[in-house]
Order: C-alpha cells, then structure tokens, then sequence
C-alpha cells in the first residue's frame, strides 16, 4: 500500500500526508539544501537540472526538471512564510499564468515527521497543469464562461 | 474535456450546496421536486443550481417534458481525478525516494556519535 495519503479538500485543493522515519531537522535539511533536492524531487524517474533555492522569508526557489522521456519543465515560487512548524509558498509551473500556494505542516513524534501539505489551485494553475502549455487561445473564451457562472450561481 | 469546461466543473464544485445535489444524485436521479426538498430551497433556486451543474457537464437532464429527472454524469470529476493522480504520482516517486536521503543522513548524524564511544 502506499504511504503517501491523499485527503480530501475543497474541490482547488490537494491535501497529502506522509510521515517519514527521520526528526524535523532532517527532514527540512532535505528539503531546502540544493544538492540533497537534486536527489529526491520528482523520483528516481526525473531530473532535477537545476535547484536554487533562498530559504527565507521572501526568498524565492527555482527547480529545474527533465524528466526520463525528455520533456523538461521548471517550478518557481516564493517563500511566504518559514519555520520549522509551517511552511508557505508559491509554486508557479514554466511560465503559466497561475499559482499554486502551498502550506506545509511539519510535526515530529518518537523520531518520525509527519509532512501535511496542502495545496491550493487557482483555475488558471488547474487549466494549466491539465491541459499543458500553449493553450492561451482558449483562455479568453475559458474566463467568459467562468464569469458567467458565477454571475448565474 | 476542454478548459472552459474543467473551469465550469471547478466553479460548479465550489458550492456547498451543489456538491450536495451531486452527492444525492450519486445515489440515484431524482426530479427538481425530489432535489429541492431536503434542502429547503425553493424549486426555482434548485433549477438555478442544476442549470449550473448542467453546463459544467456533471449533470444530464431526462428528456420527459413533467419530470425532468437529474442524473450525475461521471466524465468530469473522471477528469479531474486523472489530474490528481497525477500529481500524486509526482509527489509519491518524490517522497520514496526521500525516504532513502533521510535514512543516509540519519547515518551520517550518527557516525560521529559511533566514533565517539570507541575511543
């Protein structure tokens, strides 16, 4: 069975769960020093090209990836707000006009560190991590549509 | 699935009471009449609702002129549970393989402490 849980949210929203054998420390260690990044983002079947990343309120990261059938994308973001409890930033994919803010909750107990991260979607951020890049054309009519929706409901 | 539509499935899912209507439709279709009665709303702020629904592609509606009955159309939501699969899938290959660069620094963190108690 897997370890990573997958829980439910608002309809923009994914909320996952996973603990790890291994205190907070190490836990942040590995996911904010560049060289350790480059090991574990994305798995074993992409590559991490490129990690910057300013930890810090403000600061902002940029992950390059390329994954094992050629197709090469990036994230960047920015920290919103750091500590060792939580964790806020924005998660941009290549140059789509959306964002995704993403919180992360650390807790540690007996060694183990349960991660909770939850993130949040734009629409702009779903259309695009759906459809791929290149669909500007449709945006125009996609915004009517929504506007009229939320006009009607 | 087009982008307008995946933005007016997001939009129709916003609302409480429209998840609540899909929910009961899950169950089996039900008329106007049948919907609006455990929520208390007025059949026409109901038919607001599924007109809502309707365009976002979660609904159908039945042909039959008097009844109309509603019934839950599963393609959207199929949708967007493929686009959540596969960010689950990204972030899962990424954890299992965190998994092994904690359990490496944890060695390391403990190495020093080993040499330690041999001397």
């Amino acid at each position: 069975m897997s370890k990573l849980k997958v829980l439910s949210g608002a309809p923009n929203e994914i909320v996952m769960e996973r603990v790890f054998d291994a205190p907070r420390s190490l836990v942040i260690k590995a996911m904010t020093t560049p060289e350790l990044i480059k090991r574990w983002l994305g798995g074993v079947r992409t590559t991490v090209l490129t990690a910057e990343v300013d930890y810090r309120v403000g600061g902002s990261y940029r992950y390059v990836f390329r994954t094992h059938d050629g197709y090469q994308f990036q994230f960047t973001g920015v920290y919103r707000e750091v500590s060792d409890e939580r964790v806020v930033h924005t998660e941009k994919m290549d140059d789509n006009p959306g964002e995704a803010v993403v919180t992360t909750r650390l807790t540690e107990a007996n060694g183990k560190t349960t991660l909770h991260m939850v993130m949040a979607f734009d629409t702009d951020e779903v259309r695009d991590m759906v459809f791929g890049t290149g669909m500007a054309d449709g945006a125009g009519e996609s915004y009517d549509k929504l506007d009229e929706l939320l006009a009607q409901s | 699935m087009t982008p307008a539509r995946l933005d007016a499935t997001f939009a129709a899912l916003a609302d409480p009471t429209r998840r609540a209507i899909l929910a009961r439709l899950a169950k089996g279709d039900a008329s106007v009449m049948e919907l609006a009665e455990p929520f208390a709303m007025s059949q026409p702020a109901i038919s607001k609702h599924l007109k809502v629904l309707e365009r976002a592609g979660l609904i159908s509606r039945g042909r039959d002129a008097q009844r109309r009955p509603c019934r839950l159309e599963a393609r959207p939501l199929r949708d967007i549970n493929l686009w959540i699969e596969r960010y689950r899938e990204f972030w899962e290959a990424s954890f299992d393989a965190l998994d092994d660069v904690l359990e490496e620094l944890k060695q390391q963190a403990a190495a020093p402490r080993r040499k330690k108690e041999k001397s």
